[in-house]
């Protein structure tokens, strides 16, 4: 029998990933990558890292332009997918060309979100960062600019804030929440950072509404709700990404916010695969599918879709949502689900950067959910382990007083958390 | 604690917080059956290690020879993912934001020497060496030992 040809869509961490698995387990078929990039596997992660000078430009394609070549895959760059057909296992290329396969893996990615606000999207002045082109050309900018306004008060739109700011660039940082970090910090932690950012010469503004955007010559007019005007020669918009998967057909494969998968990446269609930030896979926490957008579940999704295209049955459980980012020289970190309700919600926290570091448990019935820290990494891991077994801390809730020290909390994790 | 110290001077870390080998103590049961016992613990050396794994910069691998599970410092970025993936809190953070961790003494073993908190043990309890025979030789010495000890400090509870 002829061994089976698979088709990759997407050249990031799970396609990177996908390949290298099936190859790892002596796949002899034909591997195809398409993409609408040319080059090797860009990690978006990586250009704040490049944009701050910290590392050089090759630094944000972390697996090196021979991978393909190595893996034996046939590359057809720089032409998205235009069109999936499942049925009779083909895909039509933007140029035109077509490509068949008998197993494909989607692993596009996502793309930024504009919102939908009049002058915003023709505007010169305004842009997202995801792309190597995007980075290249906030590389550029940032020589020339001098004020920006960061729209959208996330992690990436805090850290372009920060790298903007060294370059001496008057930085306005706003968000339509009452709070920095809405989805990923919890209000009292989001209060600590306002005041650790306000600190940091960042003009930060929240309950923002963007209403619209006229063009200067060299400049933009942004104009929000009940607002005097903003002015400024570059705009930032860091407000969350959407899955890319126009080319595929509702009605063919099962979608919601994502493409949905199963534990070994299927998708509803046959012999289709998803993984990725394209992907909506099982949160652990809440036992639901949804997108968890993260470099490391890239790579596991993408390497469990890989060992299963080559008839390797891997299955890969889920995650849940976390993250960890350091700015302003200040390390934040955000595990589970910090935002729950309920009446057997107890959140613990010691308050304030006071003593340096700050951390806040938040627990239902006695299960630790979410965890937020700054400037405290040491038990993040195992917290972690904690949340997704559900370990039990009722005994040690009723003595906790508000000043958590990462020592108190290492201990009870031992105990809790048997090796 | 000797390993500890040991891992300390081997690394030349300093007595601030930071160290490659962390010791617990657990304890067990009530009284008069409580027993107390003590774990060390470093890097595992994970057979599929979750902190390569999510490693974004490449910068942490998974040595063929031998299984040591390694940092290159000049690429890694400071991002602290590893810190989020590892289930054993093993990534550690220095002066300067590069993660360091248990390297398994790798240039001792090149050189047949034991690891440093190997060498020190008192009790035997840390053992190193292919899994095989840590199945068969070592760990049996070992476990020993931390029985001993164990039933050492239960027998003093009961009395």
């Amino acid at each position: 029998m002829k061994p089976s040809k698979l088709l990759i869509i997407g050249n990031g961490g799970a396609a990177v990933h996908a390949i290298e698995a099936a190859r790892s387990v002596g796949h002899p078929g034909e591997i195809h990558l398409v993409s609408n990039t040319v080059g090797p596997a860009f990690n978006p992660m990586l250009s704040p890292y490049y944009l701050a000078g910290q590392i050089p430009y090759d630094r944000c394609f972390p697996f090196g332009k021979n991978f393909y070549e190595d893996h034996e895959v046939k590359c057809h760059s720089g032409s998205p997918v235009v069109a999936l057909d499942p049925i009779n296992k083909e895909v039509r290329l933007e140029k035109g060309k077509k490509l068949t396969y008998d197993r494909c893996l989607i692993a596009t990615g996502a793309s930024p979100v504009l919102p939908e606000i009049q002058g915003l999207k023709d505007s010169p002045h305004v842009m997202t960062l995801r792309t190597a082109e995007d980075t290249i050309r906030l590389h550029h900018l940032l020589s020339s600019v001098k004020t920006a306004v960061v729209l959208g008060a996330s992690l990436v739109g805090i850290k372009m804030a920060e790298i903007l700011i060294k370059r001496d660039i008057r930085v306005t940082l706003l968000d339509i929440a009452d709070q920095v970090l809405p989805d990923a910090a919890h209000p009292e932690c989001g209060s600590i950072l306002e005041e650790y950012i306000a600190d940091k010469n960042v003009d930060l503004r929240l309950s923002q509404t963007l209403e619209g955007a006229e063009d200067d010559e060299k400049s933009v007019r942004l104009h929000f709700r009940g607002e005097q005007p903003l002015t400024t020669d570059l705009c930032l918009v860091s407000i969350g990404v959407r899955s890319d998967m126009d080319f595929i057909n509702n009605s063919d494969i099962e979608t919601d916010k994502g493409i949905l998968i199963d534990d070994k990446m299927r998708t509803s269609a046959d012999d289709i695969y998803a993984a990725g930030d394209v992907s909506q896979g099982i949160n652990l926490l809440s036992g639901k599918k949804e997108i968890i957008g993260l470099w490391g579940n890239a790579c596991y999704q993408g390497r469990t879709a890989g060992f299963n295209m080559a008839g390797r049955e891997v299955t890969y459980p889920g995650t849940m949502p976390q993250h960890i980012s350091s700015f302003f020289g200040l390390t934040f970190a955000r595990l589970g689900d910090i935002h729950p309700h309920g009446e057997q919600v107890r959140v613990i926290s010691n308050r304030d950067l006071s003593e340096g570091s700050y951390c806040l448990l938040a627990y239902d019935r006695g299960r630790l959910v979410g965890v937020n820290m700054l400037n405290s990494y040491k038990n993040a891991g195992r917290l972690k382990t904690a949340i997704i077994r559900k370990a039990d801390w009722s005994k040690y809730l009723s003595s906790f007083q508000n000043t958590l020290t990462d020592q108190e909390i290492g201990m009870i994790l031992a105990t809790l958390l048997p090796q | 604690m000797a390993c500890i110290v040991a891992c300390l001077d081997e690394n030349d870390l300093l007595d601030d917080g930071l160290t490659f080998r962390h010791v617990t103590r657990l304890e067990k049961g009530r009284y008069p059956e409580a027993n107390i016992s003590f774990f060390s613990i470093s890097c595992l050396h994970c057979g599929d290690a979750p902190c390569v794994m999510v490693c974004p910069s490449g910068a942490i691998y998974k040595r063929d020879e031998d299984g040591i599970v390694d940092i290159n410092q000049d690429l890694c970025v400071g991002c602290h993912s590893c810190a989020l993936a590892c289930p054993f809190g093993a990534p550690q953070f220095p002066e300067g934001g590069k993660m360091a961790k248990c390297h398994f003494c790798v240039n001792r073993v090149k050189h047949n020497m034991e690891p440093a908190c190997v060498r020190v043990c008192p009790t035997n309890a840390l053992g190193f060496g292919p899994m095989k025979d840590l199945a068969t030789q070592k760990a049996e010495k070992a476990s020993i030992s931390i029985l001993e000890s164990i039933s050492v400090h239960s027998g003093s509870v009961k009395e």
